[in-house]
């Protein structure tokens, strides 16, 4: 080394050890009080691939990261994209990358690495949720390190929302070409170790672009589906765990733990079968005459106790889509057994001479429902299954009535997404085709007006509720409860265990 | 020589035991891309791609020779679902299994041991009775239920949380039941060997206690033992899968569970294949055991 | 036709044997055994209410005048559940034993009867399952039947039918090397003869002493499959259905899961110490294998 090298680095030397350059971009979190190790037990994980995610979406966040993150009043809001513009009527988006976000291997990311994920997502993935949106794609640029541009054929109003789940991973992880082993993103933690069903751990990103950030060491994930993971956080095992609504009083009780709920909500509903819907569950009288035997307050109260709310929409009461008129029109807001009756001999329906069958999970509620049936008389067989096996028996279409429930979303189209000809996974809504109803949806998706766009879902949705395609019973917001040690934690407004402005990175321990 | 033969049968059984383990899997209705694509909202298309991807599409004999090979050359395959490699998710959950069956089978065998040979030493006192109802405890009342009943006991009475997710009471639980499967016929054995002639000899020979209990007591109750060792490993397997399941523990049991409900086939022929191992290696063992220990067989 | 004469006391002693296993110690444990089932049988229609009715007011109460056990997280009263979950554990356990003898003693004795090879092949594959845990199988069987009492039924019966095919052969063979049988033999008996007035009663007993010790085994079973979520429709009230269902209450509402958890630890117990009655019975002088 020359001599000047050599005093360069003697003062570089000097300087670390003074501490002066804790104040570099990065060091800083570094030198922070960074401690504990956060337990979590949200849902579980199904695959080391994040643009092949399959429903469960907790884990995901804490290691990867989004060009929007979704606010808790449901917009998108600036993440790894540091802000946009949207041009030619809704048609082009352009996207400043923000500056300085370094991979977990330390590179720093830049729009090509964006570009990347995104062909990656319209070529070679081809299913979930963004499937719909990466057909309308017609160009993908990075014209510079920081700009990232997406035009497509028409307008897509649910987009940015959509994009909080194209997460980045560089491209460079082990298994892009196939599914990906060991995802590189960007996240607050790594993806240090995964046994499937078991336990998730991620490790704290030194380079993490949030200076202080994360305030743990490390997150453990508890993913086994625990019947009841309240009594584990009681004895202080877990520091953050999801708590069903039957657990809540016996937590609310305990001074150590705290209750805090999700923002966007889980619904209930049930649905007649719309696809080959069997005599005398076709007529729309029938519907509405089974509809005024649901006892929806009493439902609520079973399901999720004094956290439920009574409705009849899609949307949650007081949020952006939601409509206080059609609330306000609600006929089966409370039971009416007799009218139910009435309606079912006018029509000239004898229960005690009809079958019903039910398909439903395990559930408490759908109990409750096929005893309602049963009380207006008809022949209920009720067919209680797991996951894969209600699912199935869905799609054979030979039932008649199917309560369930569905939970948060990025966006409200995952939620028409379901009673569209074509859509994923219509089982559970009955599987209505009907071409009318697509095309108010997709009206609705291209407003780029927000007002008008509101005024064309509600239009779909009067469509549906009209035909009685599905009732919904009501929402109710997931619980999500921790120990009064952890602070900074705040859950948002899906499932998600990490946003830009919450989440797992923020928390830290005592 | 002689163990020959019985081991290359066991590993034809062994064998065997793969090919019905994968014929039966097949015939559950519903794959795995069932699963995947109610978790996933997969079109039919979609879901046919998959299958062709994991190789599911391929007639289920190419997929059982495929499967045959790779197990023989140690690689037991990736999880249809999880596409991690099946050995790496068994070997975070057979430690776990292995630790509460050892465990259980150790506290077992010391609180059999002990109960039989106290109770033959003083057969006037309560333990012939603690014998006798250790043993209608094992028989009368299942591991299920005695679980259950600690959960609530603990749990609620006592206080002491958490009971699901620890190792003690699912211990406790197998153990008791694996002292009283053995107690008793240890008891019986014990009460017959002390009143032989050769144990009166070795008394009078001034032999202490000890002596006799190790050098001519034990060895054939090693008989008896093993005897009932076909048992009580059947009893320990099911056991501890029980107790997984009803307590939230990590192991064979969950990952089997996880993988018949999610119909995650390669996971669980290796899982199958390596209970059936397991027990027939037991019983091996056990039966080497007995010949070592009884000198009568041999 | 008179039985040939016995020289030895040895065959003496031996054709006493299985003459004692007719007396009267079988009497006592089965009259018992019937009761129960009896019991559990009339239970739904002796219970004082509805099992499957559910009030969404009265949810998870105390035990309480009319409602003796309380009421669980629907409202349903516990004690009229518990009365009729007791018939259709009764009924599958019954059932799944009977199932599981006829199904493997008539496989095992029929591969007997056919030869050599054809025995070797079936027991072979008996061995097989029998190394396979049966919680499992059952469960892999219950995902392949699906739900229903008669799927539950067979899938518990078919996990068992393996060793009753074993008893049968231990049996059969014990019984064809026996001494009297080979006197009978020698003397000139008739082989039907044999079989149907030495041996087969033989068998029997022992099949009926293996039924007795599985079933509460099945019972068991039962409940486990039914905790797991598997078996028969979620309203049906089984035990292992009702503690399941209980507890994720179990602060709330103990006595809901209290009931089923005793009533099952009862059952067991009352079956299992009839079953060694029987065991005792038929064959005071082996230690029994299970």
């Amino acid at each position: 080394m020359t001599t000047s090298r050599r005093s360069l680095f003697a003062g570089a030397s000097a300087l670390a050890a003074a501490g002066l350059l804790d104040h570099l971009p990065g060091r800083a979190a570094r030198a922070a009080e960074r401690a504990g190790t956060l337990k979590v037990a949200l849902l579980g994980l199904d695959t080391s691939d994040p643009h092949r995610h399959t429903g469960s979406i907790a884990v995901q966040q804490v290691y990867v990261e989004g060009l929007t993150s979704i606010a808790d009043d449901g917009r998108a809001i600036p993440y790894l994209a540091e802000s946009w513009r949207i041009e030619n009527e809704g048609r082009r988006y352009v996207f400043r990358i923000r500056e300085g976000v370094r991979f977990h291997n330390g590179r720093v990311m830049t729009a090509e690495d964006v570009k990347a994920n995104a062909e990656r997502v319209r070529d070679r993935i081809g299913r979930g949720w963004l499937s719909a949106p990466m057909k309308l794609v017609t160009r993908l640029e990075a014209p510079d390190a920081r700009s990232f541009v997406m035009e497509m054929s028409e307008p897509y109003g649910p987009l940015l929302n959509l994009l909080s789940e194209l997460w980045i991973v560089a491209p460079e992880s082990e298994g892009w070409g196939g599914t990906i082993r060991q995802p590189i993103g960007t996240g607050p933690f790594r993806f240090t170790r995964w046994v499937p069903n078991e336990l998730f751990r991620g490790e704290a990103h030194d380079g993490y672009w949030q200076a202080g950030l994360p305030r743990a060491e490390a997150v453990e994930f508890v993913l086994r589906d625990m019947d009841d993971p309240s009594l584990a956080l009681r004895a202080g095992d877990l520091h953050i765990a999801r708590a069903r609504f039957a657990a809540l009083p016996e937590l609310r009780a305990d001074p150590n733990i705290e209750i805090q709920f999700m923002k966007d909500t889980t619904w209930y509903f049930w649905s007649f079968n719309n696809r080959r819907p069997r005599p005398p569950f076709d007529r729309v009288k029938v519907r509405e005459a089974i509809a005024y035997a649901m006892d929806k307050p009493g439902l609520m109260r079973l399901i999720a106790g004094e956290a439920g709310v009574v409705t009849n929409q899609m949307a949650a009461p007081g949020q952006f889509y939601w409509d206080e008129a059609i609330h306000a029109a609600d006929r089966h807001a409370a039971p009416d057994l007799d009218r139910a009756r009435a309606i079912l001999r006018a029509e000239g329906v004898e229960p005690a001479r009809t079958p019903l069958r039910i398909v439903s999970w395990q559930t408490d509620y759908a109990q409750a429902a096929a005893q309602a049936m049963r009380s207006l008389g008809f022949q209920v067989e009720h067919i209680a299954l797991d996951d894969l096996g209600a699912q199935r028996r869905l799609n054979q279409y030979d039932w008649d009535l199917a309560p369930f429930a569905s939970g948060p979303r990025a966006d409200i189209f995952l939620r028409f997404i379901r009673m569209l000809s074509d859509g994923p996974n219509v089982g559970l809504w009955g599987g209505p085709q009907d071409p009318a109803f697509d095309a108010l949806v997709k009206r609705a998706v291209a407003a780029t007006d927000l007002a008008q766009r509101r005024a064309l879902y509600l239009d779909a949705w009067r469509h549906a509720m009209d035909r009685y395609w599905t009732v919904v019973i009501g929402h109710a917001a997931e619980a999500i409860a921790n120990r009064r040690e952890v602070t900074g934690w705040r859950p948002g407004f899906t499932w998600g265990a990490n946003r830009v402005d919450g989440g797992l990175a923020f928390a830290r321990i005592g | 020589m002689r163990l020959a033969a019985p081991v290359l049968r066991q590993l034809l059984t062994a064998a065997a035991i793969g090919v019905l383990v994968f014929v039966l899997m097949r015939v559950i209705p519903g794959d795995v891309v069932d699963v995947l694509g109610i978790e996933g909202d997969l079109s039919e298309q979609e879901q046919q791609a998959l299958r062709a991807e994991l190789g599911l599409d391929a007639g289920w004999w190419v997929q059982f020779l495929r499967w045959v090979g790779g197990t023989l050359r140690g690689d037991l395959g990736l999880s249809l679902r999880y596409n991690r490699p099946v050995a790496e998710m068994i070997g975070y959950a057979l430690p776990h299994t292995l630790r509460l069956a050892a465990l259980a089978l150790g506290l077992g065998l010391a609180l059999g041991i002990a109960a039989a040979a106290v109770a033959a030493a003083r057969p006037h006192g309560i333990w012939p009775l603690l014998v006798q109802a250790l043993n209608v405890w094992s028989i009368a009342l299942p591991t299920f239920c005695v679980g259950l009943a600690a959960i609530l006991v603990f749990s609620l009475w006592l206080g002491w949380l958490p009971v699901r997710g620890q190792l003690l009471m699912p211990v406790l639980v197998l153990g008791i039941d694996i002292a009283g499967q053995i107690a008793k016929p240890l008891h019986e054995e014990l009460k017959e060997i002390l009143a032989t002639p050769f144990i009166r000899a070795a008394r009078a020979k001034g032999l202490g206690p000890g002596a006799i209990v190790l050098g001519h007591v034990l060895p054939n109750a090693a008989g008896v033992l093993s005897s009932v060792s076909g048992l009580i490993l059947a009893g320990l397997i099911s056991g501890a899968l029980t107790m997984e399941v009803l307590f939230g523990l990590p192991g064979l049991g969950s990952l089997a569970f996880q993988a018949i409900a999610g119909r995650d086939w390669t996971v669980l022929q290796s899982v199958v294949l390596l209970f059936a191992l397991g027990v027939i290696v037991a019983n091996l063992l056990a039966d080497l055991a007995h010949r070592l220990a009884d000198p009568r067989v041999r | 036709m008179p039985e040939a004469p016995l020289p030895t006391r040895h065959v003496a002693e031996a054709v006493a044997a299985p003459a004692a296993s007719r007396a009267s110690p079988w009497r006592r444990p089965l009259l018992l055994l019937a009761l129960a089932g009896l019991f559990a049988l009339v239970g739904p229609w002796i219970a004082p209410q509805d099992p499957l009715w559910q009030d969404l007011a009265a949810r998870n109460l105390p035990p309480q005048p009319g409602a003796w056990l309380g009421t669980d997280n629907l409202g349903r009263d516990v004690l009229s559940r518990l009365l009729a979950g007791a018939r259709i554990t009764v009924l599958v356990a019954g059932g799944a034993t009977a199932l599981a003898l006829a199904v493997g003693a008539g496989l095992g004795l029929a591969a007997l009867a056919a030869g050599a090879l054809p025995a070797a092949l079936v027991f072979g594959l008996i061995d097989m399952i029998r190394a396979l845990p049966s919680v499992l199988l059952g469960l892999a069987l219950m995902v392949a039947l699906g739900t229903g009492v008669g799927p539950v039924t067979i899938a518990i019966g078919l996990s068992f039918a393996p060793t009753f095919a074993v008893v049968a052969r231990q049996a059969w063979l014990r019984e064809r090397q026996a001494a009297y049988v080979e006197a009978a033999v020698a003397s000139g008996t008739h082989p039907a003869v044999i079989l149907r007035r030495h041996i087969a009663p033989n068998v029997a007993g022992a099949l009926i002493t293996q039924a007795a010790i599985i079933l509460p085994r099945a019972v068991t079973t039962e409940s486990v499959l039914s905790f797991l979520g598997l078996g028969v429709s979620p309203e049906t009230p089984t035990w292992g259905r009702m503690i399941a269902a209980g507890l994720p209450f179990v602060e709330r509402a103990p006595h809901a899961v209290l009931a089923p958890v005793v009533a099952l630890s009862l059952l067991t117990l009352v079956l299992a110490v009839a079953g060694d009655h029987i065991r005792a019975a038929a064959d005071p002088l082996r230690r029994g294998t299970g």
